[in-house]
């Protein structure tokens, strides 16, 4: 009596292993998604490095060589595209990166980002406003969105 | 030159910029707000205390031209409601070149970091109070005027600050005297989280004004405070060190110092818990006129936690020594909350 589980409780293990190896394996994938930089094609340079993008989307840089101002969109921070934009980017959490930008944004320092729901309505923004800036997960087949070279790189 | 040739030439001014600016612009509004409760424990005795509702507008006017405001209601004991409002910041900025700024109207005087990093909502305070250099009103917390401002340049980080304002004893709408207060300030961030900063405030203050908390001035009393700082918020460690030395003159007392100063640290045992320590000293010179000679020493010692990016709490205790008042020892639980 004592060595034997029921066949229901067996399978409901498997079961749950089966879930929690894929829980892993998103949550790992969500960490290491590439990410991919794009601009409005007014303004916004071809090719960066990317120790300048880290300033650009901190703030740093009010208005790109051409004078266009820099409009900064990234995906909403309990997004997995926003998850991996703060680590890769900025190395800090969520929380600290909506901080981050609420304090500057509050001593007038800078416009704080858009942080949007999804990838369609980033991609629009960007292509209706020069000199927009946005991190998403793919390539954009939009006119009035060019994809930025990171390092050489994108995605990156 | 006249008043009202000053204010056309300053409309003059503004509606040149306006002209300049005139790409097609989606305007872009945030308004937020924050506000803190605290409970505090002192003579054997609990108040629970309001603090401050601070409404922030931010908006976008223009590609160039941006507003920001920012509006305080607090206890105010001597209106008919206890309650008031004022303006703590009215600021248009227009983005002339790069990342330089002209700034028009309410400032918090860019005199040292605090001032400058910090409003009044209290989520972002390191601690629950402001330092004492900032309650002895050492410094001039605001500045109604003009100001050039730049950031982030070069390889350094470098900014600067460069205002002119209505000075001491004048009002938000009128200054008391022709001399106009002057401060220049600069900085550098050359690594991650760190900033070194250094500033230098002259104003002449008339005979006959009164001061912010309203004593009366007899003398023309000239000033210039003296202000560096380093502020260094990394992954574990947050200190932050500035003093002022203020250099009081008038012709019958001749020069009087005073330091005010304090120094801050944290340590983030884990990244929403802070444990941290701050202690502060203002000394006074015989003789002083401006300033309410109060030698006082402070000594805090708390634990903030960030519940989120919005709702941060603390404990913290006090030690307060004065020359003229007795010790305080007090305990304060805060909460401060961004909505």
């Amino acid at each position: 009596m004592t060595g034997h589980r029921p066949h229901g409780f067996t399978v409901c293990r498997k079961y749950l292993s089966v879930l929690l190896l894929l829980t892993i394996g998103l949550m790992t994938r969500a960490q290491d998604m590439p990410l991919t930089a794009i601009g409005n094609v007014a303004g916004v340079p071809s090719e960066l490095k990317l120790s300048e993008l880290i300033a650009v989307l901190k703030g740093e840089k009010l208005r790109w060589n051409d004078g266009t101002k820099v409009s900064i969109y990234i995906m909403k921070t309990n997004t997995p595209i926003g998850q991996n934009t703060c680590k890769k980017i900025y190395d800090w959490s969520g929380d600290k990166v909506k901080r981050y930008w609420l304090e500057l944004s509050f001593s007038g320092k800078a416009d704080a980002p858009t942080f949007c729901n999804t990838v369609e309505e980033l991609e629009s923004y960007v292509s209706q406003n020069p000199g927009a800036i946005g991190i998403v997960d793919r390539s954009s087949t939009s006119a009035a969105v060019k994809m930025i070279l990171i390092d050489g790189k994108n995605p990156f | 030159m006249s008043e009202k040739r000053k204010i056309i030439i300053f409309y003059a001014i503004f509606l040149g910029c306006l002209c300049f600016s005139h790409k097609s612009f989606s305007q872009r509004t945030q308004i937020r707000g924050f506000m803190d409760l605290s409970a505090g424990l002192q003579n054997n005795k609990v108040s629970f205390t309001l603090g401050e509702q601070d409404l922030f507008i931010t908006s976008e006017l223009s590609d160039r031209f941006s507003f920001l405001g920012e509006s305080v209601f607090r206890f105010t004991p001597s209106t008919p409601t206890t309650f008031s409002v004022s303006i703590e910041r009215a600021i248009v900025k227009y983005n002339f070149l790069g990342n330089h700024n002209l700034l028009i109207g309410k400032h918090h005087t860019p005199i040292n970091y605090w001032n400058d990093t910090y409003h009044h909502g209290r989520a972002f305070f390191p601690t629950i109070y402001r330092p004492l250099l900032f309650e002895a009103d050492i410094i001039p917390l605001h500045t109604t005027g003009i100001g050039l401002q730049g950031q982030n340049l070069g390889s350094l980080k470098f900014g600067y600050d460069l205002m002119v304002g209505n000075g001491l004893g004048s009002d938000d709408v009128l200054d008391n005297d022709k001399r106009k207060s002057v401060t220049a300030a600069v900085h550098i961030k050359p690594v991650e989280g760190l900033r070194i900063g250094f500033s230098w405030y002259n104003d002449l203050m008339s005979a006959g004004s009164k001061t912010h908390e309203g004593k009366l001035i007899s003398w023309d009393v000239q000033q210039n405070l003296i202000s560096p700082s380093v502020a260094y918020f990394g992954e574990k460690i947050e200190v932050l060190a500035e003093s002022t030395w203020a250099l009081n003159h008038t012709d019958t007392t001749g020069t009087k110092q005073t330091f005010a100063g304090y120094l801050y640290a944290g340590y983030k045992i884990k990244e929403r818990l802070v444990p941290y320590v701050r202690f502060d000293r203002l000394h006074f010179q015989e003789g002083e006129i401006l300033f309410d000679k109060n030698n006082t020493t402070s000594i805090v010692g708390g634990l903030r936690y960030h519940i989120n990016y919005l709702t941060v709490v603390k404990l913290e205790y006090q030690y307060e020594r004065t020359e003229l008042e007795r010790d305080i020892n007090k305990l304060t639980f805060q909460i401060a909350v961004g909505f």
